[in-house]
């Protein structure tokens, strides 16, 4: 009985599961250079790979003007600070109070949700979650926060495998140091793969820390900011543009406050006389890089397709008959041959479902076997 | 589709189809493998040069530096021949599936051989005036004027069919011989636009094929076999008349064609899919027609050999 499907059994199928990285290296040009049109010394720096909204509640960064369909959504820009901040209820009502204390709350309820009360949780410096008390360690209250698309950080970001590049120079010159350094504050969440939390409603996170820059820290490696690795969601303190001595909010950096806008007043008042916007911006002009690796989870099925020596050694494509004598051979003591390229993979009712093509013609007769591993990805 | 790059080793770009696509969509647990095949579509046998001059390393050179395409996602432009297992090995001559063309009524027409389907009742003729079967006086015109032209308006009242034999077509044998009874084609896969028609029997009743599935694609597939579809699929007698193979003869699948409501009620798909040309009505008077050229695909389930017919669809449109 000649057949032209082989059933696979059991032992034919399996499936596996692979995560795949890949090197997602941002240059800060992207943010702040390539595209600029205005200048990077104005307090209106925009870019035509830059789109601000209406409603003015954050900026997205393309890597290409957004105009274009080659373009590709890289990352949003947003700022916030928690209503229990101190910087609260010290800005006008033009600067977009209320819409920075919504984005915070909604990023805290996605990304730390609620207490037992119901009320929305601050983002906490070293990832303990208690409100109020002993122990309730620091909390994060003015916050910038970069949010990845899935495009870039695709199921997760790699662990420990983050690092952003901050200048902490003057706005004309944020990545040199009038003192000979190159005045550029590396954040990372470096060794943090054994070393992350998993009490956030939306995956699991770790503490962020910064690395000397000329302004050198005031302790090591001192915790500013958290990641998301599931959300793909990058929260930073203001602390890394202030000093610890001379800020009004707590600061990692040893000397002085980064003269944060143009008009050189320093974060605090961008954060309370700005727009979520112009913080952006201003963020933007310091950001040297961003690096990290995403994670794509491959679900895998594998099929085993064996080949028996006695399996596959005819063809009914039209050009294996001549007259209907097989045209590889002479006679009936020859060997018969096929050739393949193609694997079809069918359902019981013979529906082909998958296809897999081979980079070139494999021979087959009956003096060998094979087994094709097709390997489906999910 | 781009060629696969065939410089170093071997790869497999391995790829869902539409319809596995589709079927993982549906969520039911239809998207399920079982069984698999090897195809050779891009591979042409003639090339295989069993007289080389270098020797029988070489006989297969060019077959082997074929460089194969990407993968198709759509199902039914791949695994067009797949390759059989047959546990023998001394087979030196494999039976075909040949279009017949020596059953008068089974004969498609003009050099094209094609088979032409008359969508409604104004094409194919009646009391209004002469179609392509029928005379202005609404008798059937003589055979050699609607050679080839299949009543899809109702099928039962038309003679012609499509056939196709299964056998071998060599002379090196002789026609009296049996086939091998593991080389006889005992079910038979006919695929066809579900759009455009759909497959009834070639007997006087007309009864309706049931259709196994209906691709993503709008193809219809009709599974036929000797057992349980005596009015399809028959076995031919060593002796059978009427048949183009030459040598041992096995089975025939007969059957027409119905052309589907929207191709008897609108001319929407013909302004889509077809074009218009002029054809002779059996009257002898030129008669501009729209229509619409398909194929319908024969293939045994045995052997795997496939049959591209040719099938033209047509209409007179509407002044």
């Amino acid at each position: 009985m000649a057949t032209t499907f082989k059933t696979f059994l059991n032992n034919d199928i399996t499936s596996t599961k692979t995560l795949l990285h890949e090197a997602i290296p941002l240059t800060g040009t992207l943010a702040s250079g390539t595209y600029n049109t205005a200048g990077a010394t104005t307090d209106t720096y925009d870019g035509t790979n830059i789109k601000n909204y209406a409603h003015g509640m954050f900026q997205s960064v393309y890597d290409y003007p957004y105009l274009s369909s080659s373009a590709n959504h890289i990352y949003d820009l947003t700022v916030g600070y928690a209503s229990a901040s101190v910087l609260s209820g010290t800005e006008a009502t033009t600067n977009m109070q209320a819409k920075k204390i919504n984005m915070y709350n909604q990023m805290a309820q996605v990304l730390v949700g609620y207490d037992t009360t119901g009320s929305i949780r601050n983002f906490d410096q070293d990832g303990n979650l208690v409100e109020t008390g002993a122990g309730s360690g620091t909390k994060l209250k003015d916050c910038f926060f970069i949010n990845f698309a899935r495009l870039l950080a695709k199921d997760e970001i790699k662990k420990g495998s983050f690092t952003i590049k901050i200048g902490t120079g003057s706005y004309a010159a944020p990545f040199a140091d009038t003192s000979g350094g190159d005045g550029i504050l590396t954040i990372s969440d470096s060794g943090k793969e054994n070393d992350y939390r998993v009490n956030s409603p939306a995956g699991e996170y770790a503490i962020l820390s910064a690395t000397a820059g000329y302004n050198k820290e005031i302790s090591p490696a001192p915790a500013c900011g958290l990641i998301f690795y599931q959300a793909g969601i990058v929260v930073l303190s203001s602390s890394i543009f202030l000093s610890g001595n001379t800020s009004a909010l707590p600061g990692i950096l040893s000397s002085s406050d980064v003269p944060f806008r143009p008009n050189g007043t320093y974060v605090t008042a961008s954060l309370t006389g700005s727009a979520i916007s112009a913080s952006c911006n201003y963020l933007r002009n310091r950001l040297y890089d961003i690096t990290f690796n995403n994670t794509t989870e491959l679900n895998s099925t594998i099929h085993f397709c064996r080949v028996n020596h006695n399996d596959y050694n005819y063809s009914s494509n039209p050009t294996y008959l001549s007259a209907s004598k097989i045209r590889v051979k002479n006679n009936t003591l020859d060997s018969p041959i096929a050739y393949f390229t193609t694997v079809g993979l069918y359902s019981s009712d013979n529906e082909l479902l998958a296809v897999a093509k081979l980079s070139e013609p494999l021979k087959k007769d009956p003096t060998n076997e094979m087994t094709i591993r097709v390997r489906l990805d999910y | 589709m781009a060629f696969l790059d065939n410089s170093g080793d071997i790869i497999l770009d391995a790829v869902l189809t539409d319809a596995g696509r589709y079927r993982l969509a549906q969520g039911n647990g239809s998207f399920k493998i079982t069984k698999f095949a090897l195809g050779d579509d891009e591979i042409d046998y003639a090339s295989y040069n069993k007289n080389h001059p270098s020797g029988s390393a070489y006989y297969d050179l060019e077959i082997l530096q074929t460089p194969v395409l990407e993968a198709f996602t759509n199902n039914t432009s791949t695994m067009k021949s797949k390759l059989l297992s047959i546990p023998r090995t001394n087979l030196l001559y494999m039976p075909v599936i040949l279009q017949n063309t020596a059953e008068s009524p089974a004969a498609p027409s003009g050099s094209s051989e094609i088979h032409t389907v008359c969508c409604d009742s104004t094409t194919v003729g009646d009391t209004s005036g002469a179609g392509f079967l029928i005379q202005a006086n609404n008798t059937p015109a003589a055979y050699e004027l609607r050679k080839g032209i299949l009543n899809g308006f109702e099928p039962s009242k038309g003679e012609n069919f499509i056939r196709a034999d299964q056998g071998l077509n060599t002379n090196e044998i002789a026609a009296t011989s049996a086939i091998d009874a593991d080389l006889l084609e005992t079910q038979y896969i006919v695929e066809m636009d579900n759009r455009l028609g759909s497959v009834v029997t070639s007997e006087r009743d007309g009864g309706a094929a049931r259709v196994s599935f209906i691709d993503d694609d709008n193809i219809a597939s009709y599974y036929f076999s000797l057992a349980s579809d005596p009015g399809y699929v028959e076995q031919m007698n060593t002796n059978s008349p009427n048949s183009n193979l030459l040598g041992p003869k096995g089975t025939k699948i007969s059957f027409k064609i119905q052309a589907s409501t929207e191709l008897q009620t609108s001319t929407y798909l013909f302004e889509k899919l077809g074009s218009t040309t002029s054809m002779t009505k059996v009257d002898g008077i030129a008669q501009s027609v729209r229509y619409i050229d398909t194929m319908v695909k024969i293939t045994g389930a045995t052997t795997g050999y496939s049959l591209n017919l040719p099938v033209r669809f047509i209409k007179i449109p509407l002044v």
